[in-house]
């Protein structure tokens, strides 16, 4: 057998890069340990390199007999993970500095993470894809807990740790029933199956379990109770790429099952994913308006976007449409939505340490004393509003616009509970611009010295802010994802 | 026969899923996991033999060693926080709320 | 077939003792013996299904390290602290649990007796009884198809193992308990 190491390049750099990060780590003196965190950046930003030239080259690439394919659309999605680990990584380094211990190990666990969540994109079946799953959310439940001196965060990964590894076991179960029904594991020779067996309780159940275990994944309604805390107790950077990568990881396990593996079954989780979506958006947005905390409110805004990602897919499902359109703008949606959350949780570390609080009040008149990050916010929380401009105002026009394509009952039904959540969120996302702006700074309030964030941290920022603004201004950018995930039609549809 | 495993293995899973919704030792809970992992173990070899094929033994073999990775994981998680706490029970765990 | 049959039925009774065990038992020790007793039966039942390989990682890896993991760290942390071992198990919470795993195991028990329809050798050549489950049989579709998800396994064990040193590793100069 060949291996086609062009085709794994990425992969390779990051391993290259993971186990030198683990290294060099034994050999620093603690005052060195920038170079670490150098060498992680650069390693993550030189993956890119083999990633593009593979997307140039364009050809679509399979391995280990079809379990590891390589087409536009796992590189459009690997190249996201890219982006959001490199925007990561920036944010962590100055935060992670000031925390003291573990360094090296930090990174370590982030470009696992990254490495696991790139074989997912690539993984066409049930086993690489839920080794990538694993290996994506293993060293997560560590980092949750990684500033082990405080409570709340040694409570975040335990809360984190135990549900994951319950979703862990129903969705392994799901998956055992599918293998016993079918005796594959392939996404495409399930595909061929599984219409045949569509009428027997077991594959009923077999999808359920299946569901529940993506649904954990995401930090979807009903399966979302772990994420406000999770999200809350661990550190800054960690939570952004819980909010981002690890919910684009559950995401792709999700839809590629659904959509490669089991679109003859749609009669059973069509309604499932709608159900999901609905009540995301809904009970997510709702809890929200009542959170103080700008960190819960965004780990409920990130449950609540989850729930609009959703709404094209599952609108082409339940009107038992081509899914090819819905699939698509949900794709659009998730990659606008990571870089806008990335850059408001850039926001949040660099308002946490000029306000010195995470609360939503503490942040008022923080334009008058810092109008450079006041901009920013207002820049981030209005795209997450979906306001033009920027760029989440073509997410959402992508996701209503594949939904009133489609037509019929349930996605029209769907279309209207969006469209009201999108004017709740509007009012909890603006909210916090009010503060920054036009509410005064509070009576007797002590502001910390005003500094310019760490390089890093503008750089984190200045990047995500220019792709907000440059995809909102010119959203055929963001199309790219959309003829990506065309290619998987062409191969799976 | 095979029909038999099977439901060996959901009774092991569901005792598991039962296990998680009654106990609070963040312990215990986790032992029901493993449970939980040892019933779809139990799928899987009996479904691969009902099949003739050897891909449900090589899928136990992974779900195993994910077991142990997780194992490693939540051990040092629960150590952690007994470092603070002295407990290992979820419901004094109650610094997050709402 | 008999002998199976007899394997089964005293493995099965064994394994399901040992998981009610573990679920009701008030001190984690119990719960963790319980555990093991449920592994080993399984093991049992491996080996009489002809997965020998299986059968023999269940034993090192599961009863071997997992347990023994799982033991030292009960020891570690539970036995000395005296509220801590015995649970207390509130009978409302105890009846919800009942009567949620009995949906559960009313909906699985439909599913599975109800709804298999095997599928012979679905996936390619069906294996010869002398090589089923030998090390060899499966090292080969092992190191072939699966190599890529093999080594990402290697992976994660390696990282769990630093990053369980980062996160329990504590200074001894820290105050451990304050």
């Amino acid at each position: 057998m060949t291996i086609d190491y062009l085709a794994l390049a990425p992969e390779i750099v990051i391993v290259v890069t993971l186990l030198g990060v683990l290294s060099l780590d034994l050999f620093l003196p603690r005052r060195k340990k920038f170079w670490v965190a150098t060498l992680a950046v650069a390693g993550t930003a030189l993956a890119a390199v083999p990633l593009i030239f593979l997307a140039v080259e364009g050809s679509t690439r399979s391995m280990f007999d079809g379990s590891f394919v390589v087409d536009s659309f796992a590189l459009a999605l690997k190249g996201l993970l890219l982006v959001g680990a490199y925007i990561v990584l920036l944010m962590s380094v100055s935060y992670i500095e000031s925390d003291r211990y573990w360094q090296g190990e930090y990174y370590l666990m982030i470009l696992s993470s990254l490495l696991g969540s790139m074989v997912m994109a690539s993984g066409r079946d049930l086993i690489v894809l839920f080794i990538g799953l694993e290996l994506t959310t293993g060293p997560l439940y560590l980092l949750a807990g990684w500033r082990k001196g405080d409570i709340r965060s040694n409570e975040a990964s335990l809360k984190y740790f135990i549900l994951g590894v319950l979703s862990t076991a129903m969705m392994l179960f799901g998956m055992s029933l599918l293998f016993g029904l079918t005796g594959v594991v392939g996404f495409d020779e399930l595909a061929a199956v599984v219409g045949d067996h569509a009428a027997e309780p077991a594959m009923v159940l077999a999808v359920l379990f299946l569901f529940a275990g993506f649904g954990f994944k995401v930090s979807a309604v009903p399966f979302h109770f772990w994420a406000p805390d999770t999200y809350e107790g661990a550190p800054t950077p960690v939570t952004a790429y819980l909010s981002v990568n690890s919910k684009i990881a559950g995401f792709i396990a999700m839809l590629v099952v659904l959509y490669l593996a089991l679109p003859d079954l749609a009669d059973i989780w069509a309604p499932a994913v709608w159900a999901l979506s609905a009540l995301s958006m809904t009970v997510a947005n709702l809890s929200a308006l009542r959170q103080r905390n700008i960190v819960r409110l965004l780990a409920y805004s990130s449950i609540a976007q989850a729930g609009f990602m959703l709404v094209p897919f599952a609108a082409a499902a339940v009107a038992d449409a081509d899914l090819a359109e819905g699939f698509s703008a949900t794709i659009i949606y998730i990659a606008i939505y990571a870089l806008m959350n990335l850059g408001a949780f850039a926001v949040v570390i660099a308002g946490a340490r000029a306000t010195g609080s995470g609360e939503v009040d503490d942040w008022a008149g923080l334009g008058r004393y810092n109008p450079r990050l006041g901009v920013l916010a207002a820049v981030f929380f209005l795209s997450l509003a979906g306001i033009p401009p920027l760029a989440g105002w073509f997410a959402k026009f992508v996701m209503f616009r594949s939904v009133i394509l489609t037509g019929g009952a349930g996605p029209i039904a769907l279309a209207i509970i969006a469209a009201v959540n999108t004017v709740i969120a509007f009012y909890y996302y603006a909210r916090v611009v009010k503060a920054v702006w036009l509410d005064p700074v509070p009576e007797g309030a002590e502001i910390p010295e005003q500094r310019a964030p760490a390089g890093s941290l503008s750089l984190a920022l200045g990047l995500t802010t220019a792709l907000t603004v440059i995809i909102g201004m010119f959203p055929a950018i963001a199309t790219v994802f959309a003829d990506a995930s065309q290619v998987l039609t062409a191969a799976g549809g | 026969m095979t029909d038999w495993y099977m439901l060996l293995a959901a009774a092991l899973f569901t005792i598991g899923a039962m296990g998680i919704l009654v106990r609070r030792n963040a312990l215990v809970m986790f032992m029901c996991v493993e449970l939980m992992l040892n019933a779809v173990n139990l799928t899987l070899v009996s479904a691969g033999r009902a099949l003739g094929s050897l891909d449900g033994q090589l899928a136990t073999f992974f779900v195993l060693v994910v077991a142990a990775a997780e194992v490693v994981i939540g051990l040092a998680i629960i150590v952690a926080i007994f470092r603070h706490r002295d407990t290992a029970s979820v419901d004094e765990l109650s610094e997050l709320k709402g | 077939m008999t002998v199976e049959v007899v394997i089964f039925v005293l493995m099965g009774l064994t394994a399901l003792g040992g998981a009610i065990t573990v679920v009701m038992a008030r001190n984690p020790v119990y719960s963790g013996l319980g555990l093991l007793g449920t592994m080993l039966s399984l093991a049992v039942i491996y080996v009489s299904q002809l997965a020998h390989f299986v059968a023999a990682i269940q034993v090192i890896v599961y009863a071997g390290a997992v347990m023994t993991l799982f033991l030292f760290v009960i020891m570690m942390i539970g036995v000395d602290v005296a509220e801590d071992t015995a649970e207390n198990l509130p009978r409302q919470r105890l009846v919800v649990g009942v009567l949620a795993a009995a949906v559960v195991g009313f909906a699985v028990y439909l599913g599975v007796s109800q709804g298999f329809d095997w599928v012979p050798a679905a996936s390619g050549e069906p294996v010869a009884e002398a090589t089923n489950g030998t090390v060899q049989a499966i090292g080969e579709r092992l190191f072939s198809t699966w190599v890529l998800a093999f080594e990402a396994t290697a992976l994660l064990l390696t990282v769990a193992a630093a990053g369980a040193i980062a996160l329990a590793y504590f200074r001894r100069r820290r105050a451990v308990r304050e």
